[in-house]
């Protein structure tokens, strides 16, 4: 069943539906006064009158309510309007009708065609054209590309609206996903707001206030601090939209979140990019450093990661305060066969044109550069 | 005695804040939570040093920092955040906060940058030396309006790459080998640039569209 959710988007395409079943009815009145007296049979037109009002009044009425609009209503709205349709080869006659006077429901029997196709979509909707059709071509005593032409009109008219029904139905659904991305938006912020005002700042404080404490005091302290600097990093970070895989992406964006007690990250306030694989090639260059330092500048080293937009290139080092690697650690460990860390580095970075540095010294700790080019790509 | 003012809108942080500050000898004049009223107070209080949340409830650090200025030409902004380093610190720098702490650091580095503060020293953090380094290079980019943008010179732009990095001035005047005193002028000196262009923007802006004092 593609029956619709009622409301919507989808409720003036029902009203449409009852105005024009008032509109039609006055023109079939109209007709049909003006030709009685070529029908067969005048005195039947008067049941046949009945129930074309009635029925616009009764189907307005029922289809009014989103309830009802399934296939009970549905399926009768079709079978009276075929009788409607049938009853011109009795009421007019068929000498009429092959003299060219019009049959009985002309345009009002395009109704329940338009209803089926906003209910089920185009193929309800022609199947819907298809039977009217078929009754009102078996009326007609003559079959010429005048009495074919109604017919063809409905099959338009049902793959139109339906397509126009089956767009709004999706506009719907899209609709709804976004008020509801928007509110677990809002809300998010609001979680964001409320834990900066509270546990961001208690934190904090017992960050600063253990942080020049020794023994378990300080540990707490700066495992205090380690929790803020993650949950900082959580509540700021802005929900993942998936986009473009190569579109350009703020190198600061994917750097951020490697902040933390021990790492600081500093950049300009403004966004740095760079294509999407370049920016994530540098993020991961930079993931492997910091792990690096995490590994061989022992416990309680700090890093800090530069990031720098020099216009036609990114900059970005990392540097720790470890004891450095000694000279002629890198040359032993190339002839080892351990190129290990360094070498991963300059490979990702050779892949995009850029360049790696590397500086040491037994004081300043170790430092890495990497210089990405922003052209080339 | 250094008189101190200490605004943040969590009470918790503002006493501890405050007693660590006494401790240490300074004079608490006052404490706030909220920035119109800091303004307010610091007329009367006349502190020398403002101890300031960049994130307060009802106006920005920037507001504040000015109206503070309005009153007291000579006070010394330190500004705190729990948030890191992001546009609005660099703003409330521009607009003339002589220094910026993380509210995670430890209390020592915390009383030692209210002592610089005090004596007009500015105090930089590597992410806030990022931030303007940034600026310098994002106003070099743009088109120049009348006036021409402020530059760094070769050693400056060195010193603060230096700072951004976390070295310690003491660690930066080792490896350039100049005195510690040289390198904090060279950091000053990037502020006072920024700040000078920021006022001269704003007095522009001012007369440019009629809003002249």
């Amino acid at each position: 069943m593609t029956i619709q959710a009622p409301g919507g988007l989808q409720g003036p395409l029902w009203r449409a539906i009852a105005v024009f079943r008032f509109a039609s009815l006055a023109f079939v009145l109209i007709l049909a006064a003006g030709n009685l007296r070529a029908y067969d049979r005048p005195y039947a037109m008067i049941p046949v009158v009945v129930v074309l009002v009635g029925w616009t009044v009764a189907a307005t009425y029922l289809y009014a309510r989103p309830r009802l609009r399934r296939w009970p209503l549905l399926t009768a709205d079709l079978l009276i309007t075929m009788s409607v349709v049938l009853s011109a080869s009795w009421v007019v006659g068929a000498g009429p009708l092959s003299r060219g006077t019009p049959s009985l429901a002309i345009a009002w029997q395009a109704a329940p065609v338009l209803a089926w196709a906003v209910a089920g979509g185009r193929r309800r909707g022609v199947i819907a054209a298809l039977l009217v059709g078929l009754a009102d071509l078996s009326v007609r005593p003559v079959l010429n590309q005048a009495s074919l032409t109604g017919t063809v009109l409905l099959l338009l008219a049902a793959v139109g609206v339906g397509h126009v029904a089956r767009l709004s139905a999706i506009a719907e659904e899209r609709l709804q996903r976004a008020v509801r991305m928007e509110a677990a938006t809002r809300e998010r912020e609001r979680l964001a707001r409320d834990i900066h005002d509270s546990v961001l700042q208690v934190l904090a404080l017992v960050r600063r206030r253990g942080a020049d404490l020794d023994g378990e005091a300080g540990e707490l302290a700066r495992l205090a601090g380690e929790q803020e600097a993650a949950l900082r990093a959580l509540v700021g970070a802005s929900p993942a939209v998936d986009g473009d895989d190569t579109a350009e992406t703020d190198v600061r964006a994917l750097l951020r979140p490697y902040a933390s007690g021990c790492v600081t990250v500093a950049a300009p306030a403004t966004p740095v990019r760079l294509p999407g694989p370049a920016a994530r090639a540098v993020a991961a260059a930079v993931a492997a450093a910091l792990d690096n330092v995490a590994r061989h500048a022992g416990a309680g080293a700090q890093a800090w990661v530069l990031v720098e937009d020099e216009g036609d290139a990114v900059v970005v080092s990392v540097r720790d305060d470890g004891p450095g690697i000694p000279a002629g650690r890198l040359a032993e460990a190339r002839r080892e066969g351990r190129l290990g860390v360094a070498q991963a580095i300059r490979g990702r970075i050779a892949d995009l044109g850029g360049t790696v540095s590397i500086h040491s010294g037994p004081r300043d700790g170790t430092e890495v550069e990497l210089r990405v080019p922003k052209v080339g790509w | 005695m250094i008189r101190v003012m200490v605004v943040d809108d969590h009470p918790m942080w503002r006493e501890g804040v405050a007693r660590d500050l006494t401790e240490a000898g300074y004079d608490v004049v006052a404490t706030t939570g909220e920035g119109r009223q800091a303004v307010r107070i610091a007329a009367a209080a006349r502190p020398d040093v403002v101890v300031l949340d960049l994130q307060l409830p009802d106006v920005s650090g920037v507001e504040v920092i000015r109206g503070l200025a309005a009153s007291l030409p000579r006070v010394r902004v330190l500004m705190l955040s729990a948030s890191g380093e992001q546009q609005d610190v660099l703003d409330a720098m521009k607009a003339g906060a002589t220094g910026y702490l993380l509210k995670s650091a430890g209390s020592r580095e915390f009383l030692d940058a209210v002592r610089r503060a005090a004596e007009g020293q500015a105090v930089f953090t590597p992410g806030l030396a990022g931030l303007v380094l940034g600026e310098y290079r994002r106003l070099a980019a743009s088109p120049p309006p009348a006036g021409a943008a402020p530059r760094l010179t070769e050693r400056e732009t060195e010193v603060l790459r230096l700072v951004a990095k976390g070295l310690s001035y003491k660690q930066i005047a080792g490896r350039l080998g100049v005195s510690h005193r040289t390198v904090q002028n060279h950091v000053q000196n990037t502020l006072g640039k920024l700040q000078l262009h920021n006022r001269v923007e704003l007095t522009r802006y001012a007369i440019e569209h009629g809003l002249e004092d």
